[in-house]
């Protein structure tokens, strides 16, 4: 299991649960807040490693998946 | 402090900066470039300083040319956010009136939705169909020319002889 953690000022809430859902079918996550982050607990599912995905792997493009989307939200008016 | 920190690892680069020297959004920019290139998490690590870490996705990357490249990205990203601001009312008021010319003149559908009747058709609030002496005739002329008017003419025969 890997933690990660998003600091709320500079990560979109919306945007984490966005690459959370986008990678559900990889990994079981546990989303919770702590003080002034949104951390994940990422743990990779057996799908991913009959794929040979790395948990390593897969929690930083779950994390890239997060920043991107919350960048984009930005730029639309979004948040953060 | 130093504005900017830069900690090369293997593969990975750590920038620290200050946010007030490259604001959030500059910063959201250049990480957006490298998105693709490397794995990008960002932190605040103190009071208006963020970390950045870039780890590139590909093995045998050069973490060094990462870190340069990111800080010049980083300063196009202000430059180009300050030359937004600073031109933001010009460009606000040529909008606007590229906006209002390409409405163009009243058609004849608006024409025609008017509300011209009997009643407001010959509507002159503002005195603008008033004929300029009519608007700023003298009261003590006008009576003068009144009584004018009122006096009997002579005949013409009689003036001649």
């Amino acid at each position: 299991m890997i933690e990660l953690r998003f600091h709320e000022e500079l990560y979109d809430g919306f945007a984490i649960d966005e690459a959370v859902k986008a990678y559900e079918s990889f990994a079981t996550t546990e989303l919770s807040r702590e003080s002034g982050a949104y951390v994940v607990r990422v743990s990779a599912s057996p799908k991913a490693a009959e794929e040979g995905i790395e948990e390593r792997v897969l929690c930083a493009e779950l994390s890239n998946y997060a920043l991107g989307l919350t960048i984009e939200r930005v730029r639309e008016g979004g948040s953060t | 402090m130093s504005d900017m920190a830069v900690v090369l690892g293997e593969g990975s680069v750590r920038v620290e900066l200050d946010e007030s020297l490259y604001p959030k959004d500059a910063i959201y920019g250049a990480a957006y470039v490298f998105i693709d290139r490397c794995y990008v998490h960002l932190d605040r690590v103190g009071d208006r300083r963020i970390q950045v870490t870039l780890k590139a996705k590909k093995a045998g990357a050069d973490s060094q040319a990462f870190a340069g490249e990111f800080q010049n990205e980083l300063l196009g990203q202000a430059w180009r956010r300050a030359i937004v601001d600073e031109n933001r009312k010009l460009i606000e008021t040529i909008t606007t009136r590229a906006l209002a010319g390409a409405a163009g003149p009243p058609g004849l559908d608006d024409l025609l939705a008017m509300d011209i009747g009997e009643e407001t058709a010959f509507e002159d609030p503002l005195g603008i169909a008033m004929s300029w002496e009519e608007k700023y005739k003298k009261k003590g002329k006008s009576a003068e020319a009144k009584a004018e008017d009122a006096a009997p003419v002579a005949p013409q025969d009689e003036k001649a002889s």
